[in-house]
């Protein structure tokens, strides 16, 4: 006994430091972020912009990627990173981007690949591309265009990056049709591999990639979402009725997803039962546009919206452990689901972004081409 | 000596002398045996102690060691009187031997004087005794010879008295018809029964042979006994204890008497539900007299009986609680009840084991709360009625329904249906019924949750009614060209907003009222645990309506901005807005925008009361430092964020724009929605500019396009304003906004010259015009 209790003590200094500093640096930086009540500001686009991306390649770094989307003059692809000290954000590179960004993706596996979906007046294109090394000379160095993928016939609306590790796959989704693409970026070659069309009468404005199954991608149709299996490019299950803008799927849950509605805010289903939501939430005073899981914390969601907030949503979901739930499930009807409401913000929110890195922070984009990144620590601790 | 001789008792003498005859048979006979069972003899035997040298009388005396001893130990003077008591013990020692002897001597002379006698008298008794024995020899035998000749005779009249005997019985037996049909005659059934039963044995054992014909009889005599018995046993104008004695004569006659109760058992039960269908054709009292008679008749019948009776009462409940299913008033069920209850209590007196009191006290309870949760739930459905009926009503007929008097009508219901609620239920507590006085504790639990879950109930159903129907229906679907097209399971928009109103109302005037008469009538109930507190609970109910009335108005503005939100989608991705051709009137879409708004104002002018106007809005907001502004930022955070954007390159237009935001006046959007027309209409406008900005930031436009949205918002600003009163500043800028959106997203922004403006628009107003002017 005696022995065992030295042991404890002996054990305990030992753990001690390591915790406290790490008590001690989170503190500070949540003491800053509540300080400044608003988060770490970039100013550094100077354009409208609609889109952030995580870059969820760079395991040293919390990074995030961001398009400009001007009409008139040339567009920036923008490089930011939160810096170590974690009050921070600098412009790690800044990239020529011809045409206005509608659409941005980080590739899962190299933090220097990214995708764009682009249009230029009545023309429009979606490529693949490399950030150059930065040692170069100039301020304002163009990207290397990996490819270039260029057999749309209608409005692209999206590029999805298979989520499941290194997969030479790629996803485009124009207003007609979803291809299937396969990607060699060493010698700059995209095949499609597979393509079907969804008829006239549908007009697909978006997906995601299911992140439990790399054969299901789940497309935003006119009045529906069609979960679509890329083996056979069928569709093989739908919510129907549903006019939805934005889908993410939970990263922690298989079938289960949150959808951002026109008409019922943020909405979660599960894909076995597509008839019935499992969960509704009020989403925002005006569009809900986008909705996004957190990667680390299950049940976290973040929403933005056109009414120029961004919120922060803790839902539980109990599919399985549903019996189990069940006698919380009425105390947590009876707290607010809204965690916070981020409403320090000019303009109108399209893009979200948690980090992968540190999944307690996420990047905001309001169209007016500031990035604003919080930390959502004071809410998970609270829980 | 000396321990021998006992405190001197009256007759000294003779006792002495006693005691000395004693101590010398004793003392040889021990002496003799020469045991030392005695316990002088043990002691002196074994230890040879002084002391014992002192007991002369014990046979181990040693004179000389004694006299040794004495020599020793006493001196002179103690000898000496040792000497002279001796000298007397010996003397007195003497005489006693004297006496002793002579009194032995007498005894022996007198018991020789007693022999002698005794052998002169036994000589003269020897012949006396010869004498009497020859006597007694003589006298048995006469006896002898004169029961021998007697013994025939006897015999003889032995025999003939059991043959009389005999002859008697058969006498009787075949008396035994007449006897019993006399019997019948005078009704004397208890006297046939007696005599048939004595004959039985003798039936059963010769009724075969030679009493056929006297079995026959007797037993035909018998059956019309049993059959008289039976009817007797039916008749209910007999007598209770004649038919009692009926039945115990019948089963004396082995008759199968349960069948007999069975059957009338029987007959009772069909008594009993023929009491159901014809009502008040026999009296409860009859029954329960029929029931003590059976009691009294067939002691064994009571469990059926009790059956019996619980059979009638809960059918007779369940009559009540079938009626219930129907409304009844209150009233009427309480005098249904008292009636019970009256009949509950005759056949109790009857039937105590029964336990009808309480059977009829749950069944009383059970069809209360039911008739209280039913009364609830028909107040729902007139209120449901209220607002929903006149939907239908509407789809028959007009197209605008009157949403005024809707509202009116379903607040009325409301108000006035919950307190006629109240009222009824209160004559619970009036009428003078037995046992309510014991429920009155129930029943105000009863009301009170009832009303608890009432508003319950009917804040799920309103939110039902406005809200599960709209998830089934497509929106896409339910517009073409601003026709508005109406699911017939939908509920009209302009319902929502009557059941939010409604909500309020309930709010704010009904729950008070009701918790005011709960109050005043329905208070205490403390049958209910007190931790779970009154089960009425006016505070979460209110706050239950408040939400409600707040969602359902959200929902209001949520559905009639979605309309407009589709006319808008559809307007702004059909056209290809890069190949847009010039302007050359106001966009129809206008008009359809502008319709639907003069709809929201038509309807919610209906409902909902006039706003205090404030004029103030913004400077207000600067205040309160509201969070839900558009644009609430500090400028020290502009300009930080300007100094940090370390941009060299002119970004004139982008800059300019912020700057000039910057500068304006702070414009509220996602204000909080009042309960006033104004408030809705411009938070429905204000929605609708919000998604026109948005559709448009999703466009690009060519020159002509940026100039048709131009024009059309141009157009819209009159209109809009007329709908809105107070808040101009809002349109303007949010009109301006969705012009600031098109020149962001066109490539060429040239605006429209004033001139050609003006004249597209007045030429719309003319058109307009002669649109209405025009008989319909």
């Amino acid at each position: 006994m005696i022995k065992l209790h030295l042991h404890f003590k002996s054990d305990k200094p030992a753990v001690l430091p390591l915790t406290s500093l790490r008590q001690a640096s989170t503190a500070s930086v949540s003491a800053k972020m509540q300080g400044a009540s608003t988060g770490i500001v970039y100013g550094g686009l100077k354009y409208q912009a609609r889109c952030i991306a995580d870059v969820r390649a760079d395991p040293d770094h919390t990074s995030f990627l961001a398009g400009t989307l001007s009409l008139k003059e040339e567009n920036e692809v923008h490089l930011i990173r939160l810096s170590p000290s974690g009050n921070e954000l600098l412009c790690e590179g800044l990239f020529y981007h011809q045409n206005e960004i509608w659409d941005l993706k980080s590739c899962p596996y190299d933090s220097r690949i990214l995708s764009t979906v682009y249009t230029s007046g009545e023309t429009y294109g979606a490529s693949v591309w490399k950030i150059p090394e930065i040692s170069s000379q100039s301020n304002s160095p163009q990207l290397d265009q990996l490819v270039s993928l260029d057999d749309h016939t209608a409005k692209i609306k999206s590029v999805l990056w298979c989520p499941l590790g290194k997969h030479d796959k790629l996803v485009t989704i124009d207003e007609r049709n979803i291809f299937v693409w396969s990607i060699d970026s060493s010698n700059k070659i995209a095949k499609v591999i597979s393509q079907e069309s969804v008829g006239m009468l549908h007009n697909l404005s978006g997906g995601a990639w299911d992140p439990h199954d790399r054969n299901a991608v789940a497309a935003i149709c006119d009045s529906s979402l069609e979960c679509w299996d890329l083996r056979t490019m069928k569709n093989a299950n739908a919510i129907e009725h549903a006019h939805i803008r934005d889908v993410d799927y939970n990263p922690k849950k298989q079938h289960i997803l949150a959808t951002a509605e026109d008409e019922f805010g943020i909405r979660l289903w599960d894909l076995r039962m597509p008839k019935i939501p499992l969960k509704e939430l009020p989403g925002h005073s005006h569009w809900t546009w986008a909705v996004r899981h957190n990667p680390e914390y299950d049940g976290l969601i973040l929403s933005a919206g056109t009414d120029s907030t961004v919120n922060l949503w803790q839902v539980s979901v109990g599919s399985e452990d549903s019996a189990i739930d069940s006698p919380r499930d009425k105390r947590s009807r009876q707290i607010d689901p809204l965690l916070n409401s981020y409403t320090d913000y000019e303009d109108s929110i399209y893009g979200i972004a948690w980090s992968s890195q540190d999944p307690s922070v996420f990047a905001s984009l309001s169209y007016d081409g500031r990035v604003v990144v919080e930390s959502v620590k004071p809410y998970i601790q609270r829980k | 000596m000396a321990g021998v001789s006992s405190p001197p008792p009256m007759d000294e003498k003779a006792k002495r002398t006693r005691d000395l005859l004693a101590s010398f048979y004793t003392n040889t006979s021990n002496s003799n045996s020469a045991a030392p069972s005695s316990p002088s003899a043990a002691s002196n035997l074994t230890p040879r102690s002084p002391s014992s040298l002192d007991s002369i009388n014990s046979p181990s005396f040693d004179a000389s060691s004694y006299m040794s001893l004495l020599v020793q130990k006493s001196n002179l003077e103690g000898l000496l009187q040792k000497h002279v008591q001796m000298a007397a013990e010996i003397k007195n020692l003497d005489t006693d031997l004297q006496m002793l002897v002579y009194e032995n001597y007498n005894k022996f002379i007198s018991a020789t004087d007693t022999i002698k006698r005794m052998k002169s008298n036994i000589l003269g008794m020897e012949t006396n005794m010869e004498q009497l024995l020859a006597k007694i020899t003589s006298v048995q035998s006469k006896s002898d010879s004169v029961n021998t000749s007697l013994f025939e005779k006897r015999e003889h009249i032995e025999k003939l008295h059991r043959s009389r005997n005999l002859l008697r019985k058969v006498q009787f037996i075949y008396d035994l018809p007449s006897r019993l049909n006399k019997c019948i005659k005078a009704e004397a059934y208890a006297d046939a029964v007696r005599f048939f039963t004595g004959a039985k044995p003798i039936f059963e054992a010769y009724g075969d042979s030679s009493f056929q014909e006297c079995k026959r009889a007797s037993e035909e005599a018998i059956n019309t006994v049993i059959q008289n018995l039976q009817e007797k046993l039916y008749s209910d104008s007999e007598p209770i204890e004649a038919r009692a004695e009926a039945v115990v004569l019948l089963k004396q006659l082995n008759f199968p008497v349960d069948n007999l109760k069975t059957s009338l058992l029987e007959k009772l039960e069909d008594c009993l539900l023929k009491l159901e269908d014809e009502s008040k054709d026999v009296s409860v009292g009859e029954i329960s007299k029929t029931f003590r008679a059976y009691l009294i008749i067939f002691p064994d019948s009571e469990q059926r009986l009790i059956e019996l009776a619980q059979g009638l009462f809960s059918r007779r409940y369940d009559a009540v609680r079938y009626q219930l299913k129907k409304r009844m008033l209150s009233v009427d069920l309480l005098e249904l009840l008292g009636i019970i209850w009256e009949d509950v209590t005759t056949v109790d007196q009857v039937l105590p084991e029964a336990a009808l009191p309480a059977y009829s006290l749950e069944s009383t309870c059970s069809s209360i709360r039911q008739h209280i949760s039913i009364a609830f739930s028909h107040l729902q459905h007139e209120i449901s009625d209220a607002v929903a009926g006149s939907q239908s009503k509407s789809n028959e007929g007009r197209d605008e329904l009157d949403l005024h008097i809707v509202l009116e009508n379903s607040k009325k219901a409301a108000m006035q249906g919950s307190l006629d609620l109240l009222v009824e239920l209160r004559q619970f507590f009036d009428e003078k019924l037995e046992l309510l006085p014991k429920l009155r504790e129930l029943i105000t639990d009863w009301v009170q949750e009832g009303f608890q879950e009432f508003f319950q109930n009917l804040e799920k159903h309103f939110i039902l009614l406005s809200g599960s129907r709209t998830n089934n229906c497509p929106l896409g679907e339910s517009n073409h060209s601003g026709v508005l097209t109406q699911s017939p399971d939908k509920l009209p928009t302009g319902l929502v907003l009557v059941l939010s109103q409604l909500a309020v109302f309930i709010e704010q005037s009904v729950i008070p009222k009701i918790t005011e008469e709960i109050a005043a009538s329905f208070s205490g109930g403390g049958v209910r645990v007190y931790e779970y507190g009154p089960a009425f609970i006016p505070g979460e109910i209110c706050r239950l309506f408040r939400s409600a009335g707040e969602k359902l108005l959200h929902l209001y503005i949520n559905m009639k901005t979605r309309k407009i939100s589709v006319v808008s989608k559809k307007r702004f991705t059909t056209p290809n807005w890069i190949k847009h051709k010039e302007p050359r009137e106001v966009h129809m879409f206008v008009d359809i925008l502008l319709q639907e708004l003069e709809g929201v104002k038509i309807e919610v002018k209906q409902i909902l009361p006039c706003g205090v106007i404030k004029r103030h809005r913004n400077s207000d907001s600067v205040g309160s430092g509201s969070t839900n502004s558009s644009r609430s930022h500090p400028n020290a955070m502009r300009e930080d964020k300007l100094t940090r954007s370390n941009t060299q390159r002119a970004r004139s237009q982008f800059l300019e724009s912020h700057l000039a935001k910057l500068f304006e006046q702070k414009m509220e959007i996602f204000t909080k929605v009042e309960y006033t027309q104004e408030s809705v209409i411009s938070t429905v406008i204000k929605l609708c500019l919000k998604s026109l900005q948005e559709f448009v930031r999703l466009q690009t436009l060519n020159r002509s396009g940026y100039q048709q949205i131009q024009l059309d918002m141009e157009f819209l600003k009159a209109p809009l304003k007329q709908l809105v009163d107070d808040d101009d500043a809002a349109i303007d800028f949010l009109l301006k906004e969705v012009n600031n959106a098109a020149h962001e997203r066109c490539l060429d922004p040239i605006l429209l010259e004033a001139p050609i403006l003006d004249k597209l628009i007045s030429a719309k107003l003319v058109k307009n015009k002669d649109l209405s002017a025009s008989p319909l």
